[in-house]
């Protein structure tokens, strides 16, 4: 075995694959690509051009890395007032933790390419995919402003709403398939019978959970900028601004391949083979693609809806929301217990 | 009560922040979190809103202006009677053809002159197109301080329309001067009055887009409905004024009232909703653009029919030099009469008011024979609403804050001159 092989085989080991690639490398360029669809889409109903300027060829579609070059390059300005190690550390570690659920979800149903054992891959993945949010308050209470703070209480206040109906609806997906595992909930939906269609009560709770737990509109209600101008992230200016939103942006991108593997049929219809190919990098490609798409409708809601009150929206989570989650989980049962599934 | 002040603790004490300049503590309730929005804030205009809240209530509101103070009324004693008008447009350049005419008409009932009857149409025409550019910007504002981008970006284009429109008839986007002493500063172009109809056409149809994607949205609605009620009562004895006054139910308009100019002429409602929330607020200008409107072709109906009548009282045009009288004949176009820089307002008082985008605006203007204003007070409509955030706002939730701010079109420069 020469030093290339060696370098490819350590690239291509399951555990640094997914963390770095699928997690850090990945959700840059579907963002990149999702935020200039976000932004050309709302431009035309909105009846503007929408970027523009940079690689007008591209039709702007590199003005993010333009941003995200004047963010990296910024001064980053670090108030006297703030409690200054939380402050660093608090996006730096919700960044990390947001990517580390990606870890416990299988891209394959080869055994080899896992990262860890996928027997309670769903449970551990929804237990991970909860703990990167308390950083975020943690951010806001470091920054000791007014408005970080306000925004903190309400991130936290989202958090117990929508993260009860998430973690419910995807949870029905292990009931009706009797399996903790994520590779049996996604070999469960063999022939189209995407989980989507059987329960969509669940998904419909778990889409509108993700909405929440993302800020996406109508519940863009913690960054709200007419009233806590950037929310917990007021104070972070350039790189550590950045980390935060990309923070946010990655963690869209993981609660969409969760929502993937358990409602859209993860790699179906592609049946995995051995091979790195034709056993990881395929399916994970098809797995990524749905979760675009899926990101993509995440992102299109803001050109129609104004954002609700605080208190709407925890009306919403938990008058309809969590029951939905909860008839969702009913109906899963049910489907299992009459052999539907 | 130390600790708690203004929310700062850790390594900077107390006693260090007492020796900067300016600062300066006041003692809180109990449990009370004391927030300043503005005047540099995203959801403030130029002005500063001190709320304290109870958790997410607000208990005690503070409207704090006066940043963007330009002692206008002190600038107009030092000026010719004419360079006032540029002046005082600067209150609300987007509705300068309104805010500045009750100081022409005030000046002219102190020269005892009237302007010509085109004149008073072109007034009009102008002022109405103010009011829609006026109101649609308000719109945006509105939109995007619900969180709904569409809403800023649409009526921010379609105002467009408007600009374009004003822009063609006095030669200026936003700070027309167009009306004058004794008259309009130019005619209305060949085929504006087309134009005008067609922009009316697309205005309308829009009108019915905005309903569909913001008025009527789910959304929306459930922000605003029954947020920010002014009851009648509390309406008339804040004396707030214009729109936001006939949205509690009041029937008091200006142009209906004591109509100026041609109003007295035209046929046209004045819109009143009972509710007098935030919604009723929105659904108020909607009509009052409808209403703009419906003004607006009929006085491109009187303008075709009155082509090329005079628009400048006798009393300057015949000081005119024959070379503008010949300008004037060829393109409708004419230069300032020269006797504008010299013109003395004989001795006295008069008093006129007209109704803006936002309300009423009265203007009380003394002449001591000179030919500069010996006092010129202005009591816009802005200044006048004001008040009622600090009346209104406790009771609601932080998020009704710009809610509540964009419905009433509170619009800072104007308020404090």
């Amino acid at each position: 075995m020469n030093w290339i092989e060696l370098i490819i085989k350590i690239i291509i080991w399951p555990p640094l694959w997914q963390l770095i690639v699928l997690g850090l490398i990945v959700p840059l360029v579907v963002v990149i690509g999702i935020l200039w669809f976000e932004r050309k889409t709302a431009a035309r109903v909105q009846r503007r051009f929408g970027p523009l300027h940079v690689s007008p060829q591209l039709g702007g579609a590199l003005q993010l890395i333009a941003d995200l070059m004047r963010y990296a390059f910024q001064e980053v300005i670090i108030p006297k007032t703030v409690d200054k190690g939380v402050f660093l550390l608090a996006p730096l570690t919700a960044l990390v933790l947001s990517i580390v659920p990606l870890v416990a979800v299988p891209f394959t149903s080869v055994a080899r390419w896992w990262p860890i054992p996928m027997d309670y891959s769903v449970l551990i993945s929804l237990a991970l995919s909860t703990v990167s949010a308390i950083f975020i308050v943690l951010a806001s209470w470091a920054s000791n402003n007014k408005f970080s703070i306000i925004g903190g209480m309400r991130e936290s206040y989202m958090i117990t709403a929508y993260e009860i109906a998430i973690i419910i609806s995807i949870l029905s997906t292990a009931a009706m398939t009797l399996s903790y595992n994520f590779v049996d909930v996604v070999n469960a939906q063999e022939g189209w019978k995407w989980f989507a269609v059987l329960n969509p009560l669940a998904f419909l709770a778990a889409f509108i959970g993700v909405l929440m737990a993302t800020s996406g509109f109508p519940f863009e209600i913690p960054e709200s900028e007419n009233e806590v101008v950037a929310g917990p992230y007021t104070e972070y200016s350039g790189l550590l601004y950045g980390v935060n939103m990309g923070a946010a942006y990655i963690k869209r991108f993981v609660y969409s391949v969760l929502i993937t593997l358990a409602f859209f049929g993860g790699w179906l219809p592609y049946h995995p083979g051995t091979g790195f190919l034709s056993g990881y990098l395929y399916p994970s490609i098809i797995v990524v693609v749905k979760a675009t798409i899926l990101m993509a409708i995440f992102s299109f809601l803001r050109a129609v809806y104004g954002r609700y009150r605080l208190d709407q929206a925890l009306d919403f989570a938990w008058k309809i929301l969590f029951p939905l989650a909860l008839f969702g989980l009913g109906l899963g049962i049910l489907e299992a217990y009459l052999g539907l599934i | 009560m130390s600790a708690r002040i203004s929310g700062i603790s850790g390594k900077v004490g107390f006693n260090d922040l007492k020796q900067l300049p300016g600062f300066w503590t006041r003692k809180l309730g109990k449990d009370l979190y004391e927030v300043f929005i503005g005047p540099q804030h995203p959801g403030s205009g130029h002005m500063r809103i001190i709320i304290r809240v109870d958790g997410d209530v607000i208990v005690e509101a503070d409207p704090d202006m006066g940043y963007v103070h330009r002692t206008m009324e002190k600038l107009g004693e030092g000026r010719e009677w004419i360079k006032g008008i540029p002046l005082y447009e600067r209150m609300a350049i987007h509705d300068a053809c309104n805010v500045t005419l009750p100081y022409v008409e005030a000046v002219e009932k102190l020269l005892g002159i009237e302007p010509p009857l085109r004149a008073k149409y072109l007034r009009v025409l102008l002022c109405e197109i103010n009011r829609i550019a006026a109101f649609l910007y308000g719109f945006g504002i509105f939109g995007v301080f619900v969180g709904h981008s569409t809403m800023y970006m649409w009526p921010f284009g379609d105002r467009e329309v408007w600009v374009e429109l004003a822009d063609w008839l006095t030669g200026a986007r936003l700070t027309h001067s167009y009306p004058i002493f004794g008259g309009v500063r130019r005619d209305a172009p060949e085929g504006f009055t087309d134009s005008l109809r067609k922009a009316i056409r697309y205005m309308r149809k829009r009108l019915e887009e905005y309903r569909k994607i913001y008025v009527d949205n789910p959304v929306i609605r459930a922000r605003l409905e029954d947020v920010g009620v002014i009851p009648r009562n509390l309406a008339i004895e804040l004396g707030i004024t214009g729109p936001n006054l006939r949205a509690s139910g009041v029937e008091y308009d200006v142009r209906y009232n004591a109509p100026y100019e041609v109003y007295d002429e035209l046929d046209f409602e004045i819109p009143v909703f009972q509710e007098g929330d935030s919604l009723a607020r929105v659904w108020q200008r909607v009509e009052e653009i409808k209403q703009s409107l419906h003004i607006l072709e009929q006085v491109a109906d009187w303008l075709d029919k009155h082509k090329g009548e005079q628009i400048m009282h006798d009393r300057f045009w015949k000081t005119a030099p024959p070379l503008y009288k010949k300008v004037f004949q060829e393109t409708g176009r004419v230069k300032l009469v020269p006797v504008f820089a010299l013109l003395k307002v004989p001795k006295g008082k008069a008093y006129a008011r007209a109704e803006t985008a936002r309300g009423e605006i009265s203007y009380y203007v003394e002449s001591n024979g000179a030919n500069k204003p010996y006092r010129v007070r202005i009591v816009s409509a802005s200044a006048r609403n004001a008040i009622v955030f600090k009346y209104i706002l406790p009771g609601h939730r932080v998020m009704d804050l710009p809610t509540i701010y964009g419905s009433i079109d509170y619009f800072p420069p104007e308020g404090d001159r």
